[in-house]
């Protein structure tokens, strides 16, 4: 009966292994080197900064990253289609402890708080691997100049009409 | 050239000094008004990068020059030939080359006088972003190009048509035609024959440029090239058609019977 209760256990932790192995991120460190938060007003660009690194014992391979943008006010994924003109970075193969640049700009578009943050998979894991959260607060733009456009506006079309006002009456007395 | 001066001259007497030919400005300016107030006073709109509102703003209006230029220019000749003082103009020594030279000058000047129209919304829209100058200097070049270009296509057909209603039709369907791609974003153009098309679409090539030059800030020459080749292509094609439209009319006789 112990033999067969120790075959069974045997058998169970084989089989935890396996499903476990199944479920495991890759052995990589994502790091942000900008700063963890990062302000601006909407039309700004700015760079975010990171790295990847191979922390595990073997090389890995098809290694692609992207960005996750949420809008933590209205907790929601942001669409990055004017954020930034790359979206993901393919990386391919990594070798045992090398570190490569990662570098995202990023135009803010609307204003809003964001939580950012990179993420890596590998064709052989289940499992993603994230890094630390970067905070946006992107403030509203002001508006650019309100107070110029409205003369122009408005007195264009209404020097045109007089414009055209003169040149009739011109015509009209010269025949 | 002085008989060319002749036709643009009356061209433009005849487009200019009444009420109901002069009108279209008017509206232009009040749609420009429009589009730059909203632009840059709207909430949601004034959010976006001030180069990127300049970009909307060239493109409308490009836009405009474009339906407007399409618009006049399938009357002019067409219009002629309908009512039939075509064929007194051309007993005249002016020549078909020389009619047709009138027109063209006289479409260009309605094109400046849009321009000239649009300059304040330019300068208004542009200011405090350094690129002003480069604003008006494009803006300039690329829709004059274009203009061309479709000028000489409008006028080539009309040549060819004789008939306002079908040049008309047939230029907006094709205005339409080139302007529509160039409403869809990158992503949509991806394969070999989409990306082909928009290589040679003048308006997405004009659209691209502007966007190039005012939202990336490429404001050289050389770095626009890409763009400017084959809108010099676009209007050298054009032109060419357009002197074998007149070829043709010359061979055959400006009357034709029935």
């Amino acid at each position: 009966m112990s033999r067969w209760s120790s075959l069974l256990v045997l058998v169970g932790v084989l089989l935890n292994a396996v499903v476990a192995g199944a479920d495991t991120a890759p052995p990589l460190s994502l790091r942000i080197l900008s700063s963890h938060t990062l302000n601006g007003t909407a039309g700004d660009y700015v760079t975010v900064h990171g790295t990847i690194t191979d922390t595990g014992d073997a090389a890995l391979s098809d290694i692609t990253t992207y960005l996750s943008l949420v809008d933590t006010e209205a907790k929601l994924p942001v669409d990055l289609e004017d954020w930034s003109a790359e979206k993901g970075q393919y990386i391919g193969s990594m070798g045992v402890n090398q570190t490569l640049p990662l570098d995202w700009k990023i135009h803010f578009v609307k204003a809003g708080n964001y939580s950012l943050t990179i993420v890596a998979q590998s064709g052989a894991h289940d499992l993603p691997c994230v890094s630390p959260v970067t905070r946006f607060v992107v403030l509203p733009k002001v508006n650019l100049n309100p107070a110029n456009v409205l003369p122009v506006a408005f007195l264009t079309p209404l020097v045109l009409l007089l414009l055209l006002f003169l040149a009739t009456r011109i015509r009209k007395v010269e025949e | 050239m002085t008989r060319a001066t002749t036709i643009w001259k009356k061209e433009l007497r005849r487009e200019l000094c009444t009420w109901k030919s002069s009108l279209w400005l008017v509206i232009a300016s009040l749609l420009l008004s429009f589009t730059s107030y909203l632009l840059l006073t709207n909430k949601e709109l004034s959010l976006l990068d001030q180069t990127e509102l300049m970009w909307l703003l060239s493109k409308v209006i490009i836009g405009i020059a474009l339906l407007v230029v399409t618009i006049e220019a399938s009357g002019m000749i067409a219009g002629e030939f309908e009512s039939g003082t075509a064929e007194s103009v051309l007993l005249t020594p002016i020549s078909l080359w020389g009619f047709v030279k009138g027109k063209f000058l006289s479409v260009l000047t309605l094109w400046a006088m849009l321009f000239v129209v649009s300059l304040p919304y330019i300068i208004v829209a542009a200011a405090g972003s350094g690129e002003t100058l480069a604003f008006l200097a494009y803006a300039a070049l690329l829709g004059t190009l274009v203009v061309i270009g479709f000028t000489a296509f409008v006028f080539a057909l009309a040549l060819f048509f004789r008939s306002s209603k079908n040049t008309l039709t047939t230029s907006l369907v094709v205005l339409l035609a080139l302007a529509a791609p160039a409403l869809f974003s990158g992503t949509l153009k991806s394969g070999p024959v989409l990306q082909t098309m928009s290589t040679i679409n003048p308006i997405e090539n004009v659209f691209a440029a502007l966007d190039y030059i005012l939202v990336d800030a490429k404001f050289s020459l050389l770095s626009n090239i890409q763009y400017l080749v084959p809108l010099l292509i676009f209007c050298v094609v054009t032109l060419l058609f357009l002197g074998y439209a007149v070829r043709t009319v010359s061979r055959q006789g400006v009357v034709q019977h029935e």
